[in-house]
């Protein structure tokens, strides 16, 4: 019995990390989408590009973690290139436009990658140490706590940026509303901006902390993008807080599925999210933070 | 659409179909397979025109669809045994339902609610291939060599398979361009348009939605039948995300909510790779994530309707009324959203 708690604590806490990745993506999906309305299917995409940034900087000789911190300034600005080339030129069209031209940007990025960088698996350098913590029986890995903690971290940086700074301030402006924040004087603009490089920033701490685990090539992120689009969809995709607790849920459900229930075993485990998304909206159909839309004519 | 133009039309169109029907008996049999090929995929771009461009929902999942009606062919023909027209209706009908069974939840979604859903379609078809080996042959796939040529034709295979995939192809075309150019296409553009407008007419936005997305799939399980026909095999290969992605950007780039457009994005599909000298796949990708990018930069509505527009230009010019308002070439529809609508 005492072998069967230790396992499902372990499974738990294996959960929580990987839900802490698909976290880190549904938070840059939000960041997005709160930006310019856009469900960026290219963030993964992104997120791989700023991945194998990180893969050439240590492989010219920098340490991990400066790597990885190049790779993040690098998206910052690739992000909001993206959003000033690409995206600008959509925002004033329907949705439906925008969303498919994130598609030919995820085409787009993907060939690019595998021109580039190549389609053979690459192994990434391990972010944190390989080591293992004991406590009362259960043993955690560093790298699962490592990346727990990461996530904490990020959502309590862009907490206190989103509320606690005039660039926030100016951020959550725009994203409720972009004419009335420009007739204000915000430079409407640059924040768009600022909005997806921040998005593309967290995609690259996101593919940074995958890619020690699944080997880094272009089409590293398609698996993930799910769950965090699930995860942005349970959380009901304008709510940083939610997409997080919903990534830690799917993270945790999905471990805990493969593991005691034979029909889903490891393979199927990627149906997990998205029967558990289906529970939810034919519940909430707003998401678990959503708020209800009121549709005006 | 004045007479002159719709004589026009339908001369074209007979001359097309005359051009079809000899052509196969004089070029190789690369070509004749190249060609079935295209009318294959322009089926499954059809079938995602029908609910992105008719009814305004991105679907990502159409090759999952399309994998599930390759799949219903190999294994109702080379291992139950069933014939060929039983197992074609077993690879409409069964992604159709599957399709209904997954629209359900997704349009009651807001937003791009159904886009977010079809994403896990193909990964999970995937992972059902691999994991029921027994009955898909996993990884390696299936062989179904079903066509063959009766011997009353005196064709080849090649040919053989050439025009049964024509002509189920056609017949395919034809039933979707009467759909839309009438009730389900005049009830998906006013939901398109404004949803409010659709459901204060009576209008389920959600129950067309979801016939929509049904019909899609089961296009896309029918252009699955057709792939196992010409290619006799299937794999999960043919179910993964990169297909949808790709049938999606050849629809944008083709024309959305046009029947021709779909045509177009199914020749684009096939030729882009061989036009661009390589089959390496890679390139591939960046080549029509770039012809995607490119079109809706300049013409955001297709290559169909920049044909169209021209056409009129080209038409009115000649009519000595000069270049005309961009109108009825920007209107993808023949009807205005707030056109007397029927009741559902």
């Amino acid at each position: 019995m005492e072998g069967a708690a230790v396992r499902a604590v372990q499974q738990i806490v294996d959960g929580l990390a990987t839900g802490s990745i698909y976290g880190a993506l549904a938070l840059a999906l939000v960041l997005a989408h709160r930006a310019t309305g856009v469900v960026n299917f290219a963030q993964g995409q992104m997120a791989v590009v700023s991945t194998f940034v990180a893969w050439s900087l240590t492989r010219g000789g920098l340490g991990v973690i400066v790597a990885v911190a190049g790779a993040i300034a690098f998206s910052l600005v690739f992000g909001a290139a993206v959003e000033r080339l690409v995206m600008r030129r959509f925002e004033r069209e329907t949705p439906l436009i925008a969303v498919v031209a994130t598609v030919g940007l995820l085409l787009l990025l993907n060939g690019l990658s595998s021109l580039i960088w190549g389609y053979d698996l690459k192994a990434f350098p391990p972010v944190f140490s390989g080591g293992t913590l004991r406590a009362g029986g259960a043993a955690v890995s560093v790298t699962a706590l490592g990346t727990f903690l990461v996530l904490v971290a990020v959502v309590l940086v862009l907490y206190v940026l989103m509320m606690r700074t005039r660039l926030g301030l100016a951020l959550r402006a725009v994203a409720d509303n972009p004419d009335s924040s420009a007739l204000s004087g915000l430079p409407v603009g640059n924040l768009l901006m600022v909005g997806w490089g921040l998005a593309a920033g967290l995609g690259a701490i996101a593919g940074c902390l995958v890619a020690p685990k699944l080997y880094l090539d272009p089409n590293m992120l398609a698996g993930v993008l799910v769950y965090a689009l699930a995860a942005a969809v349970l959380g009901g995709f304008d709510s940083p807080l939610g997409a997080v607790v919903a990534a830690w849920i799917i993270g945790v459900s999905e471990n805990l599925a493969a593991t005691y229930i034979d029909l889903i075993g490891n393979d199927l485990r990627i149906s997990v999210p998205l029967l558990l998304t289906v529970l939810v909206l034919l519940l909430r159909p707003q998401g678990l933070f959503g708020r209800r839309e009121v549709v005006r004519v | 659409m004045n007479h002159p133009r719709r004589r026009l039309r339908l001369a074209a169109l007979a001359a097309g179909i005359v051009v079809l029907a000899i052509l196969p008996l004089n070029s190789t049999a690369y070509t004749n397979y190249q060609i079935a090929l295209v009318a294959t995929y322009a089926v499954a771009i059809l079938g995602l025109n029908l609910v992105s461009g008719y009814a305004g929902q991105i679907s990502l999942g159409q090759s999952a669809f399309f994998g599930l009606g390759g799949y219903c062919a190999a294994i109702a023909t080379a291992r139950a045994g069933w014939p060929l027209p039983a197992s074609f209706l077993l690879a409409c009908v069964l992604p159709a339902a599957v399709g209904l069974l997954v629209a359900i939840p997704a349009v009651r979604l807001r937003g791009h609610g159904l886009a977010i859903f079809t994403l896990a379609l193909p990964l999970i078809g995937v992972a059902l291939a691999k994991r029921f080996n027994g009955l898909t042959g996993g990884t390696e796939g299936r062989v179904a060599q079903i066509a063959r040529a009766p011997a009353w034709t005196g064709l080849d295979t090649d040919q053989w398979t050439y025009y049964v995939v024509l002509a189920i192809a056609g017949a395919l075309f034809l039933l979707a361009r009467n759909m839309v150019t009438g009730r389900l296409g005049r009830a998906l553009a006013t939901i398109r348009e404004n949803e409010v407008v659709a459901v204060s007419m009576g209008i389920s936005a959600r129950r067309y939605k979801g016939l929509a997305f049904s019909l899609a799939a089961g296009y896309g399980g029918a252009a699955g039948w057709l792939y196992v026909y010409t290619i006799g095999f299937v794999s999960p290969v043919e179910m993964e995300f990169l297909l949808s992605i790709n049938l999606l950007a050849m629809m944008i780039v083709g024309g959305m909510g046009s029947v021709l457009g779909s045509l177009l994005g199914g020749v684009l599909y096939v030729y882009v790779p061989i036009v661009a000298g390589t089959v390496d796949p890679v390139r591939t990708t960046l080549l029509y994530g770039a012809i995607l990018l490119l079109v809706l930069f300049t013409a955001p509505g297709g290559i169909a309707r920049a044909l169209r527009r021209t056409g009129d230009r080209l038409g009115d010019s000649r009519a000595g009324r000069g270049p005309g308002p961009p109108g009825p070439g920007a209107a993808p529809r023949a009807e205005p959203a707030a056109s007397p609508l029927p009741r559902t």
